[in-house]
């Protein structure tokens, strides 16, 4: 508690010390930044003082950005990644507002995974994140043509994929429930769709998604690993236009235009895979389900140059049954409505109402009997926000976030059963943060916050307490009582000093909370996975991260060197304990275990970022272990996403203006698994025995993808390109799982399966816009 | 969950492919397994007794000779087993009977072993129903043991089939979390393609009842035994009754059998 303290008193100290920099009069320049085209908003462009290089601000999530100068006569300069830089001179003797639009370059030779300004890896306080806009991954080769950015981001140094063809990731040896996925602010509780092979993302109604590996600002919070941060697209508000693509698997469709020209605008976006219709061709197939769709909307109103409202949505669903005896379903469906308010020219107001739904059913039928199974979690959310631009060196995040989360365990229903209708479980989640970007000098930034989470128990359900799996004693909550509460403080802080032109050292700690779990022992991500909330055996998750890097560009920032450091301790992780019954027990929370995790690696990645060739390089090697007890003999083991080398490289070639190819090659260790080590005969058969708990390694995975994509000239004003490609182009047989049995024809062995599932997968999709 | 795998390779326009591999599984520690049972029925009862190999090596296991194996229960009764042959130890007098606490020792090379099993009330196998299900275009049979699940909880069963004198290896085991209390309508599923309930078919049913550890010692080896397409929990060595680091499982258990002609 004294280390908090004293955090806390520095951090006041800190913010004690600007006020009285300087005399002279400061006058605030404020307003946004858009793309002059289409209307949209840019994330993070950045505005600077042409004499004095070192001062500027980025836009933030709504393209909002304030800026205060002393009085006096000002050079500014915008600018952003795939856009015209603009300049305009100002005579700054009163605040007033200041509205740019940028004009995109149709340059073919854009940067791969852009930072948002050249040389953002060495000026920004922030560790640990990846930024990935459309138009980047649009080239890069996955397996079914569709463009993901949860497997483009799998790409990237300490992210690791859950399996292939899986939009399930690993960050820094979290688990893939420490991942907190925002769709505009709403969380999504799967972000797979068929089984993993898809993501949740449609990348046509997408803008940017960023991804923050554990060092994230105060104003996120609720998951251990990572916070990935997807943005919806505003619609185009000049003129209406159309989008799609047409694959061999799915196809897509946006439509967005102005709802008043300049001022309001929305955009459509749906998707549906319809190789189920391929499915009815196959005799043995014919009554098997196997779909997926979704739809994205948004849209947005200006009341007046100072407020806006946004409201935007999701809903998708996977439908999966076999010739009509079983069949699941499940899918998400959020909303956010926002409200932007531009208080002053230094203080920005953002308020959301957001609403998350995740559900699935099972349904089972034979004969006369019908049997289903079906869970869900719904969270109420309202954040308010606020950004303070105190002065040019301090720029603050402010508010607060409280989630009503009612989840719903899975529950039986049925002809045949006993029909205990489970109550959900409710639980209200608070938060107040406070952070400060710090521009201490030129070359010394500091981003630091706080965040103060109180998690409570809400009535309506009894909460039984195990010791070891046996119950000892139980909590009967009545509606609307307030059970526990749990309080944490999260106190977080990246530093980054500049060294040179060149060269930057970052240092970052940070520690989050995390009160939802999701009990999963699944190799691929299931639908039916369990979230569980905190309760009386289940307590909050804490991870705290340390991390340190170095980055280093060349060639005027062409080339870019980043290496970091962490190592990561995690407190009150969960895991089934050894034989588990994961679907009939009457109270899941029985079959628990608790215990701690460390986890720690080295990233690195080299970019190229400019030129014909561009891509890059980037290798981890880490090291993931948990230490339960009642587990592994309360020794430490593997956890299973802990795998030692992950190595991908990416690379694109622009041939010409009109043909574009690109590779991708990945290699990784095998995931840490538990296979049998001996036998012995009981009861009239061969039964398995094993050793330590993930002491043994799948093969390792490696495979090259191509792909082609040929831009047509644009006729009318249709523009359009085809996209070839090749996944796993020498056709490795990568392991997707690992049986063991007895040899058919030969009872006096046994014998290891492997399945593979990938080998080839060619695919051609055709994209259009008008 | 197999035929989800080739629902998706048919789907994809590829085949999912499977293959032999040879993996290094040489560090296992050979351990005592015991295969030990009591049950309602006639006796002498069987303790065998054998170790476990490595995966690699042949489906032989090697027997125990030299123990000394006695059954005790918390009637009275005491039994000093005789070896048999093939690691096989047999009762002389000792009655199975329902209710009761059983208590094993086993003594080997300076070492002891317990364990400890409790035999439940029967619960009566009322009938065998053929029951039809349509799975990948197919009609497939299965068998429906009925029995009528008493009005508590706690019960817990094991069933073992055999189609045409060949036993089927999967795993049967219920509780009665779901269906206190009803009667069961829960078919003994088997997916297997060369495993094909047809007209004419003869299957013996036995019923077991269990108590709880024995009951999850199944329940975890039939976890294993699917746990292959993303499915189940991390395989361990099921727990078990016995203390003192032994492979297997002590069982008390009764034991009941109906056999179907299939129309």
């Amino acid at each position: 508690m004294n280390k908090i303290v004293s955090i806390v008193c520095g951090l006041c100290l800190l913010m004690g010390c600007f006020g009285n920099v300087l005399a002279q009069k400061k006058c605030t320049v404020s307003g946004t930044i858009r793309d002059s085209q289409t209307g949209e908003t840019l994330i993070g462009a950045f505005l600077r003082v042409d004499q004095k290089m070192q001062v500027g601000v980025s836009a933030n999530e709504y393209g909002f950005y304030s800026l205060s100068l002393p009085q006096g006569k000002y050079v500014l300069k915008v600018s952003f990644v795939g856009y015209q830089e603009q300049k305009m001179s100002v005579d700054l003797d009163s605040s007033f507002e200041l509205n740019w639009k940028l004009e995109s370059k149709h340059s073919l030779n854009e940067v791969v995974v852009s930072t948002k300004r050249k040389n953002d890896n060495l000026t920004k306080a922030v560790m640990g994140t990846e930024t990935l806009n459309m138009k980047d991954i649009a080239k890069i080769p996955v397996v079914f043509g569709e463009k993901d950015v949860l497997k483009t981001i799998q790409l990237l140094p300490g992210i690791k994929s859950a399996g292939e063809g899986n939009s399930g990731f690993y960050v820094r040896g979290g688990a893939a429930d420490q991942n907190l996925i925002l769709l505009d602010e709403a969380p999504v509780y799967n972000a797979s769709h068929l089984l993993g092979f898809f993501s949740t993302f449609n990348s046509d109604a997408i803008k940017d998604a960023t991804l923050i590996k554990g060092n994230s600002p105060a104003q996120y919070g609720g998951r251990l690993s990572s916070v990935l941060d997807v943005k919806m697209k505003e619609g185009n508000n000049k003129e209406l236009s159309a989008n799609g693509g047409i694959g061999l698997i799915s196809s897509r469709l946006s439509v967005e235009g102005p709802l008043k020209k300049d001022q309001s605008s929305f955009i459509i976006s749906g998707r549906r895979t319809y190789a189920d219709l391929f499915l009815k061709a196959s005799p043995d197939f014919s009554e098997n389900k196997l779909y997926f769709y979704d739809l994205n909307a948004k849209a947005n109103y200006k009341i007046n140059n100072k407020n806006r409202l946004f409201f935007s949505g999701y809903f998708g669903r996977d439908v999966l049954s076999f010739g009509g005896n079983m069949g699941i379903d499940w899918g998400n469906s959020t909303g956010t409505l926002r409200w932007n308010n531009i208080i002053s020219s230094k203080l920005f107001s953002n308020t959301s109402l957001i609403y998350s739904n995740y559900d699935y059913k099972v349904k089972i039928k034979s004969g006369e009997t019908d049997f289903n199974i079906n869970s869900n979690i719904k969270d109420w959310n309202l954040k308010q926000d606020f950004s303070y631009y105190l002065n040019p060196k301090n720029s603050l995040r402010y508010g607060f976030n409280t989630i009503y989360h009612n989840v719903k365990p899975s529950t039986f229903t049925g002809t045949v059963n006993n029909n205990v209708v489970k109550e959900g479980r409710k639980s209200l989640d608070n938060a107040l943060y406070i952070n400060n970007n710090f521009k201490a000098t030129q070359a010394f930034t500091v981003d630091y916050g706080l965040r103060f989470s109180a998690f409570s128990i809400l009535g309506g359900d009894t909460y039984n307490i195990y010791q070891k799996g046996i119950k000892t004693d139980s909590v009967v909550l009545a509606k609307n009582m307030f059970g526990k509460t749990y309080y944490n403080i999260e106190p977080r802080a990246t530093a980054n000093y500049r060294i040179n032109e060149m060269n930057s050292i970052k240092l970052g700690y940070a520690r989050n909370v995390q009160h939802l779990h999701l009990l999963s022992n699944a190799t691929s991500s299931n639908p039916t996975d369990q979230w569980v909330s905190n309760s009386y055996n289940i307590l909050p998750e804490i991870a705290d991260q340390y991390s340190i890097g170095f980055a280093r560009n060349f060639k005027e920032n062409k080339y870019e060197l980043g290496v970091e450091v962490y190592y990561k301790d995690m407190q009150n992780q969960v895991d089934y304990k050894d034989a588990a019954d994961i679907n009939t027990a009457p109270d899941v929370e029985s079959e628990l275990l608790y215990g701690k995790g460390r986890a720690y690696g080295l990233e690195m990645i080299a970019k190229k970022k400019e030129g014909k060739l561009t891509g890059w390089i980037s290798y981890t090697i880490s090291k993931t272990e948990r230490l339960i007890e009642g587990i592994n003999n309360n020794n430490w083991y593997n956890a299973k996403q802990d795998r030692t080398h992950d190595l991908s490289i990416v690379g694109i070639y622009q041939l010409n203006p009109r043909w574009s190819l690109s590779g991708v090659f990945v290699y990784n260790t095998g995931n840490a698994v538990t296979f049998p080590t001996g036998k012995f005969y009981l009861d009239g058969q061969t039964v398995f025995q094993y050793g330590n708990r993930n002491g043994n390694r799948m093969p390792a995975n490696h495979r090259l993808d191509f792909s082609a994509t040929y831009e047509r000239p644009k006729k009318d004003r249709i523009q359009s390109s085809w996209n070839f490609s090749l996944y796993n182009v020498y056709g490795r047989e990568n392991a997707y799982t690992i049986t063991f049995e007895d040899v058919p024809d030969d009872a006096t062995k046994t014998q290891a399966k492997q399945t593979s599932l990938f080998r080839w997968v060619p695919s051609v999709t055709y994209n259009f816009k008008f | 969950m197999k035929s989800l795998i080739t629902c998706l390779a048919v789907l994809f326009f590829f085949s999912s492919c499977e293959k032999i591999v040879d993996l290094d599984l040489s560090n296992n520690i050979d351990k005592l397994v015991i295969d030990a049972n009591i049950t309602n029925q006639p006796p002498p009862y069987e303790v065998r007794l054998t170790k476990s190999v490595r995966f690699s090596e042949k489906n032989e296991y090697p027997p125990v000779k030299n123990a000394v194996v006695t059954i005790t229960d918390n009637a009275g009764q005491s039994d000093t087993l005789t070896y048999t042959s093939d690691g096989k130890y047999l009762t002389k007098n000792l009655q199975g009977i329902e209710g009761r606490t059983y208590f094993l020792t086993i003594k080997m090379d300076g070492k002891t072993y317990t364990a400890e099993s409790t035999m439940p009330k029967k619960v009566e196998l009322d009938s065998l129903t053929i029951s039809v299900f349509k799975i990948n275009g197919e009609d497939k049979k299965f068998i429906i043991p009925n029995y009528v699940e008493p009005n508590y909880l706690g019960n817990y069963y094991r069933f073992l089939q055999t189609l045409d004198g060949k036993f089927d290896k999967n795993y049967y085991v219920f509780n009665d979390n779901l269906n206190n209390g009803k009667s069961n309508q829960r078919p003994l599923q088997n997916n297997d393609d060369d495993f094909e309930i047809k007209s004419g078919s003869t299957v013996t049913i036995e019923m077991r009842c269990l108590s709880s550890n024995v009951y999850n010692y199944f329940f975890s080896l039939s976890q294993q035994a699917g746990g292959a397409f993303g499915s189940g929990t991390a395989p361990a060595n099921s727990p078990n009754n016995i203390t003192g680091d032994a492979l297997g499982i002590f069982s008390a258990h009764t034991k009941q059998s109906k056999t179907i002609i299939v129309p």
